[in-house]
């Protein structure tokens, strides 16, 4: 290790870096060593492993490789991240911007450290709910973010805003990430957002931190459920969802992963998953106005 | 259509897991996500597949593991095997 002090912690891990931060939580984990490269070459490529699509959060297309026991992620808006899942160590992009650089390491790179770790990475956001997580996820259709920040408004804790790190070993438990919020332009103009401090703005985005007084650390919580976000036009419906559909959309929800035995692993934790904690669709009308009442109908509920 | 002498195999490539007692199970094909439920005869057949049965092994196999078999248990049989077979989870030969 590098010597630096620790920063702070996301999804468990103590970060060490001489780099600025800006969505670490208090407390202390497993170290994690992140340092820019010492020289400008560009990182060889490797084999390639995934490609990830383009998405609303993530516009753009990433690629993964693989060489010498290394991985090396290609991100378009920000550059090369080396990840060392063995010595838990990351390169980042020592000439990128550094909150977009900071927001892409906790996407990719964290998700192959979360991997290696045994946890599950899910693309959902977290809250913490009376000393619990709740993940709210809504697979092929949108608003987690949104929900996510009224949640957070409200006065809960946000443990993830995308990424959200699932842990099986002493009963699923969540492991919070980065303490930030990126929301649509549009949505931060029609929704007043507590509890943050802006950071930047890209043209889709406003990127946001949380507080620290919201942030607290990155101890695990015990899962109490999970929600599936659906659309209603017709006022709030909750409803148990059935195990196989739930496996599928939790598998979904895990996305494009390098291995067979990354997707094996993350099969059978969905699985495990469904089988041991609620899985609930949320049907809820799907307007700014809304928000306030479908927190406080999930809080009544799940 | 599956003949009866076809060996059968999963495919590599498909893992499947239980769900909890009475909810079957569902299969994953793990390159192209393909996702199949299953019920608990299913999930026996999946079992039975292990070992490389032909089509007609499989069904006389099945005859002996499920109480009361139905009559037209052979068809029920042909037509999961078409279902998992269209998701690339088996192998035909």
């Amino acid at each position: 290790m590098g010597g630096e002090q620790s920063l702070g912690t996301c999804f468990g891990f103590g970060v060490r870096s001489a780099l600025p931060f800006q969505f670490l939580r208090r407390g202390v984990g497993e170290e994690l060593e992140i340092s820019a490269p010492s020289s400008e070459e560009e990182a060889p490529e490797g084999d390639l492993l995934v490609k990830w699509r383009p998405t609303p959060e993530r516009p753009f297309e990433v690629r993964l490789f693989h060489s010498e026991g290394r991985y090396r992620v290609s991100i378009p808006d920000s550059g090369w991240y080396e990840v060392n899942v063995e010595t838990r160590s990351v390169t980042v992009p020592g000439d990128a911007d550094g909150v977009r650089r900071e927001e892409r390491l906790w996407s990719v790179p964290a998700t192959l450290l979360l991997l290696a770790r045994g946890d599950l990475p899910l693309h959902a956001a977290a809250v913490e709910v009376d000393g619990q997580a709740v993940v709210l996820a809504a697979p092929g259709t949108f608003g987690k973010t949104t929900l996510a920040a009224a949640f957070l408004s409200a006065g809960y804790r946000l443990l993830s805003e995308d990424l959200t790190c699932v842990r099986m070993q002493d009963g699923p438990e969540v492991i919070p990430g980065p303490a930030m919020l990126r929301v649509r332009r549009d949505v931060a103009e029609r929704i007043e957002i507590g509890n943050v401090h802006r950071l930047a703005e890209s043209e889709h985005r406003v990127h946001f931190a949380v507080d620290a007084a919201l942030r607290g650390d990155c101890a695990p919580l015990p899962l109490r459920a999970i929600v599936l976000l659906r659309i209603a036009d017709d006022g709030y419906r909750i409803e148990a969802a059935s195990s196989a559909a739930a496996v599928r959309d939790l598998w979904n929800l895990a996305g494009t992963l390098p291995t067979d035995r990354d997707r094996t692993h993350s099969f059978t934790a969905a699985t495990e998953l469904v089988r041991s904690v609620s899985v609930w669709n949320l049907h809820r009308p799907l307007r700014y106005a809304e928000l306030p009442n479908t927190v406080e109908f999930l809080v009544e509920h799940v | 259509m599956i003949a009866p002498e076809s060996k059968l195999s999963r495919n590599e490539k498909a893992v499947a897991r239980r769900l909890d007692e009475g909810e079957g199970g569902v299969i994953l094909h793990l390159e192209s996500g393909a996702y199949h439920g299953v019920n608990e005869v299913g999930l026996v057949i999946w079992e039975l597949l292990e070992g490389k049965p032909t089509h007609r092994e499989l069904v006389d196999a099945l005859r002996e593991r499920i109480d009361d078999p139905p009559a037209h248990l052979e068809d029920d049989v042909s037509e999961f095997l078409t279902q998992v077979r269209e998701r690339d989870l088996i192998v035909v030969e």
